[in-house]
């Protein structure tokens, strides 16, 4: 035992260093007046910035705004994903090469997913638009009914990749023999794929979700990409709204306090999530 | 699955898949055009059919900052993925090899799952006192958050599928411990270290939140750089196809190496392949 604690002391402290450390000094942040313009003047005010953060109107809109967007992203790309992983599993040629190509919108980095659509979607000059137009169609992607569905929409061209992933390994590595005795049993497709495939892949699903929760509540680049939080604060979201306060407004303690609740919010949610899925 | 899937069925199969390829492609279809497209075409969503021409490219790699930018995101990437595979992989061996390393576990997942948000904030002040904001050692130290525990996750899983036999018979040909994890495990992970390194140096590379708050003028990072093309100039816009493109084709370049290895790392050990 003395030699695994030595594999894994480096890490130990290494994590110590960057993740607890940094943690117990936001919690002491977030427990003052801290403004980065008024340094020399630092106050305990105790809960203040937390009672100050359940009154603020704004922080509740990014709250909601933020699980609009994971819940609605999330559970597209779960669709998406099982619906191609499926596809692509029948496909008798050029399977690798498809999966290949189908992967490559989860390695590029997401200010550049979100600077394109900002181009591709624009009314004026946009592609997208502009071939919508020819066929009679005229959307304002951006405008406020609308700009929080398309930061879903290009979330979900970039990580529907991902979710495909997954489930197209899941599908491979599932056992045969249940399939071929349902065969022989005369079992439809459907009921093949919702009495069997489904609940094979279940800790799959669980996987795939959880680290998908968990990426989509950090949102922060397409916003700052496309639209800054507008219309108005139609898509603000909490980690914009975080950016926000900190660095543009230099409030720092307020960011903290705001940054402590986001972490009860997903912790919370991801545990309902992992029981609710073990369960069922 | 035995059932041989009528023509109808394949042809529908390869319809979907291709309905996908397109929507998947064609963000890239443009980019890559608007990067060869004449500045004053580029704002006419019409035109597909132009002289292509080199000029954004030329303006971008000799008179933008973006080589330095890409110098500084190399640079961080590579440091990042070094320190993070040297405390990660004997760390990951312990954990895949202790019996109750559970909580263990959950801890370095949840590492991975603290959002930027809230460490970005304490890391600011402390590298603000020690003279840190605007330089590359500060970005590092920050991409250590991101990237070590999704290292060391990756790599649990790697180890849980070699069999414990193996360093067992090491052990019993005379090796030390050390001598077992370093001349049989390591190269028999080679793979996966070699996924874990790639998918970390992506995170890094492609990260913009903390560059962008701790980083300036020289010490930039590329997604930083991007990220200033803002406006709807012709102009702005070819430079900004030209910069996009330069992040992203290294990135799929090398993504294409690990891909086949990506599953077992990004389920830890959880999703069985």
């Amino acid at each position: 035992m003395g030699l695994r604690l030595r594999f894994l002391l480096p890490l130990a402290l290494l994590l110590t260093g960057i993740l607890v450390y940094p943690l117990v000094f936001a919690g002491w942040i977030s427990v003052h007046d801290y403004q980065l313009t008024r340094l020399s003047d630092i106050r305990f005010t105790g809960a203040e910035n937390f009672t100050d953060t359940f009154r603020n109107p704004n922080f509740w809109n990014a709250l909601g705004n933020t699980l609009i967007f994971v819940l609605g992203a999330v559970s597209l790309e779960l669709v998406l994903g099982l619906a191609l992983a499926l596809l692509v599993q029948r496909l008798d040629r050029a399977r690798h090469l498809a999966r290949s190509l189908l992967l490559a919108p989860m390695f590029i980095t997401p200010i550049a997913v979100g600077l394109l659509f900002r181009f591709l979607l624009n009314a004026e000059i946009g592609v997208i638009p502009f071939l919508l137009r020819g066929v009679g169609l005229s959307i304002d992607w951006f405008g406020p009914q609308l700009a929080l569905f398309s930061l879903i929409l290009i979330d979900t061209w970039q990580w529907t990749p991902f979710m495909f992933l997954m489930f197209l390994a899941g599908l491979e590595s599932l056992p045969r023999s249940p399939f071929e005795a349902a065969e022989v049993d005369g079992a439809s497709r459907w009921s093949q794929f919702l009495h069997l495939t489904l609940p094979l892949l279940r800790p799959v699903i669980l996987v795939a979700l959880i680290i998908r929760s968990l990426d989509a509540f950090k949102v922060f680049e397409y916003v700052f990409a496309i639209t800054r939080g507008g219309p108005g604060t139609s898509t603000e979201t909490i980690q914009y709204l975080i950016y926000q306060t900190g660095f543009r407004f230099y409030r720092l303690g307020e960011a903290a306090a705001m940054a402590f609740v986001l972490v009860a919010v997903t912790l919370v949610l991801v545990f309902l999530l992992y029981t609710v899925l073990r369960r069922s | 699955m035995n059932r041989r899937p009528s023509r109808a069925a394949r042809l529908l199969t390869e319809l979907g898949v291709t309905l996908a390829l397109v929507l998947v492609l064609f963000p890239f279809v443009w980019i890559l055009a608007t990067s060869l497209k004449p500045a004053e075409l580029v704002a006419d969503p019409g035109r597909w059919v132009f002289a292509p021409t080199l000029d954004h490219w030329r303006e971008v790699l000799l008179r933008t900052e973006v080589p330095r930018n890409i110098l500084n995101s190399l640079i961080v990437g590579l440091c990042t993925v070094g320190i993070a595979l040297l405390v990660g992989c004997p760390a990951a061996y312990a954990l895949s090899r202790s019996r109750r390393s559970g909580p263990l576990r959950f801890s370095i997942l949840s590492a991975e799952m603290m959002p930027p948000a809230i460490l970005i904030l304490p890391f600011f002040l402390l590298f603000y006192r020690l003279g840190l904001i605007d330089s590359l050692a500060g970005v590092v130290v920050t991409h250590l958050t991101l990237v070590v525990p999704v290292v060391t996750w990756f790599l649990i899983g790697f180890f849980d599928a070699v069999p414990r036999e193996l360093e067992e018979q090491a052990r019993i040909d005379g090796c030390s411990v050390f001598g077992a994890f370093f001349r049989i495990l390591l190269p028999t992970i080679r793979p996966g270290l070699g996924a874990a390194a790639v998918f970390g140096f992506v995170l890094s590379w492609n990260d913009l939140f903390y560059a962008l708050i701790l980083t300036g003028g020289e010490s930039r990072t590329l997604p930083v750089a991007i990220a200033g093309f803002w406006t709807f100039r012709g102009i702005e816009m070819g430079k900004m196809a030209v910069a996009i493109l330069l992040a992203v084709v290294p990135v799929l370049t090398l993504s294409f190496f690990v891909q086949k290895h990506l599953v077992r790392g990004l389920g830890g050990g959880a999703v069985k392949m």
